[in-house]
């Protein structure tokens, strides 16, 4: 029989695994949760700030070093790789996004939004199609064919990522 | 995977069992027609999916260095269809494509949206009548021609008491070359005022239902269109997010409410020069000023047949994201009769003042507006016989509130507090209007 001192380390140490396995099941690995900004292994970029991808994003920044046009890929609304892209990187919501894009062709910024697309996959081939696409993907749904971009020096998964 | 099969064969199923419970009269049509389309994305979903899951077979972990990650096999030849024009109608603002070669810009492509505003109004200006009244109906086109070449075309008709008016608002062709340097020939909104290039004639843009004075189309104390060339782009300046435009034009007409769009009145072309700043830091601020000069000649021509140089230098702060909203702009025009050397300044300025509401309530925007001029009396530009037309001083409040009913129409209420001068009663109005895009 084990002593009442025993017992209760015992009993301790259970409590303490049990809580940081909640704790970890509940925050999650960063790196699940990361979404990666992909372009082509033809485009040179390999690291952009996040002011620098936002402006892209936007659209004030049209054009790739070498003058060759940057066409935008979005993923479908209900996305949570949009949903992120929305949250962190256009700092709006659904509808000041349907409005910043109407407003921006209106005023002839720019000639159409950027394209949709329905899943990672497609994404993924526009942009092994198109040297000048940008898209993102999950950093678990990267495929072969696509560069992954450092954002503030940082790669998706590594800790201060600011996509996630 | 037989999951997935399993879950979109459900997913295809379920519109036709729906169809099949109701009946498909004439006006289901167009539902039916709009599920099939649907049928045919989940179709080409599931052919994705089914790639993917092969390609998932193939490699065995995905790989995440900044390095290219080598393909297993060779990348999907561009399908580019030069002579194949794309021709859509962008409802929800967003391209949903749902195959790869779609994902790949066409040239040339056409795509269009409409504008369009119903409005009531009703003031205590014994002067005019209250009731309905149909806006503008705007159709705007954009067509790239190539990947550095564009068309824009913004149309507008008007509602007269004899019919509707037609007029081409805008229309240009811009080349690319870079992000630093753009050049555009064509009609434009002025760049001498943020709101004239920002919401143009699409009143569903805009928060409140009508333009400030100051820039009201028709108006006369800034010239809102103008003819000719245009260059802009951005100006390196890291972090500043500095920006330009440049142009030449005709200018004024002989009625200086319109653009001299058959030709010029007279052999000196206006310039115009807009610089502002979007600094990285602060996403949604806009800083900028604007300088403008043209040489008038006014038909009718005035007595003496005077010339009159004008200069217009304006300047500009708005916060653009919503929460909250604040546009601040001034502009001073300054008029200088040639042969008599007498100069006369006037001024203008807006505030406005905006915030969506958090939660549940984020449709509501209340607003508010406050809007002051000072015109020169003497100015025989502004001051004309036509009330309609003259330019005169104002001090006005305006108080609203838009209420966005879905992601592409509003509704906006609001009141007006108008005063003018001393002489003139002060006006009441209540004003509303539905706006919408499509």
């Amino acid at each position: 029989m084990r002593t009442p001192t025993k017992f209760g380390t015992c009993v301790t140490r259970a409590c303490l695994l049990a809580l940081s396995l909640v704790w970890s099941a509940a925050a999650g690995t960063p790196t699940e949760g990361d979404i990666a900004i992909v372009v082509s292994p033809d485009n040179p970029v390999g690291n952009l700030t996040l002011p620098e991808l936002r402006k892209i994003y936007l659209g004030e920044r049209q054009y790739w070093k070498g003058n060759s046009p940057v066409v935008l890929l979005m993923r479908s609304r209900g996305s949570r790789e949009r949903e992120v892209v929305l949250r962190v990187i256009y700092q709006m919501s659904e509808e000041q996004y349907t409005q910043y894009w109407v407003a921006k062709v209106m005023r002839a910024d720019a000639s159409d939004p950027p394209a949709s697309l329905y899943s990672y996959g497609i994404v993924q081939e526009g942009i092994r199609g198109n040297s000048g696409a940008i898209g993102y993907v999950r950093l678990n749904d990267v495929r072969p064919g696509v560069k992954v971009l450092r954002i503030g020096g940082l790669l998706p998964g590594e800790p201060g990522y600011p996509l996630h | 995977m037989i999951r997935i099969l399993g879950a979109a064969m459900v997913l295809l199923l379920a519109p036709f069992c729906a169809a099949a419970q109701t009946p498909a009269p004439d006006g289901h049509e167009q539902e039916i027609r709009d599920m099939r389309a649907r049928i045919e994305k989940l179709e080409k979903l599931v052919a994705e999916l089914q790639k993917e899951n092969e390609s998932k077979n193939s490699v065995t972990a995905a790989q995440t260095a900044s390095q290219p990650i080598q393909a297993p096999a060779e990348p999907s030849s561009q399908s580019a269809e030069p002579n194949v024009q794309v021709m859509t109608a962008d409802h929800s603002g967003d391209h949903q494509l749902g195959a790869t070669n779609e994902a790949e810009r066409r040239f040339p492509a056409l795509h269009f949206r409409g504008f369009g505003d119903v409005d009531f109004s009703a003031t205590d200006d014994k002067s005019t009548k209250s009731g309905f009244n149909m806006g503008q109906f705007i159709l705007h086109l954009s067509s790239p021609l190539s990947q550095k070449v564009a068309v824009f075309g913004e149309t507008s008709f008007t509602a007269t008491p004899t019919g509707y008016n037609v007029d081409v608002e805008r229309l240009l062709i811009r080349y690319d070359y870079n992000d630093f340097f753009k050049l555009s020939f064509g009609r434009y909104h002025t760049p001498i005022n943020y709101w004239n290039t920002a919401f143009h004639h699409g009143l569903w843009l805009q928060t409140t239902i009508a333009r400030p004075e100051m820039i009201r189309f028709g108006g006369r104390f800034q010239p809102v269109h103008f003819l000719g060339m245009l260059a802009e782009g951005n100006v390196p300046s890291g972090g500043l997010g500095l920006g330009y435009s440049a142009g030449l034009g005709n200018g004024r007409s002989g009625n200086i409410a319109r653009a001299g769009d058959a030709g010029d009145v007279n052999n000196n072309r206006a310039w115009v020069v807009n610089v502002f700043s979007r600094p990285a830091r602060f996403n949604g601020l806009q800083v900028g000023g604007a300088v403008y000069g043209d040489l008038i000649s006014p038909s009718p021509a005035l007595t003496g047949n005077p010339q009159f140089r004008e200069l217009i230098t304006s300047a500009h702060i708005v916060w653009t994201r919503e929460t909250p909203e604040f546009l601040a702009e001034f502009a001073h025009v300054r008029h200088r009769n040639i042969l008599t050397q007498g100069v006369f300044n006037s001024q203008a300025a807006y505030v406005q003042v905006a915030y969506r509401l958090p939660g549940e309530a984020r449709k509501w925007k209340p607003y508010y507006r406050f809007e002051w001029s000072n015109i020169s009396r003497s100015d025989p530009l502004f001051t004309v016989a036509d009330l309609t037309v003259a330019v005169r001083d104002l001090t006005g409040s305006t108080v609203g509130i838009r209420y966005d009913i879905t992601n592409l129409a509003a509704f906006k209420g609001e009141y007006r507090h108008t005063v003018r001068t001393v002489t003139d009663p002060t006006v009441n109005g209540l004003f509303f209007q539905t706006s919408f895009t499509f």
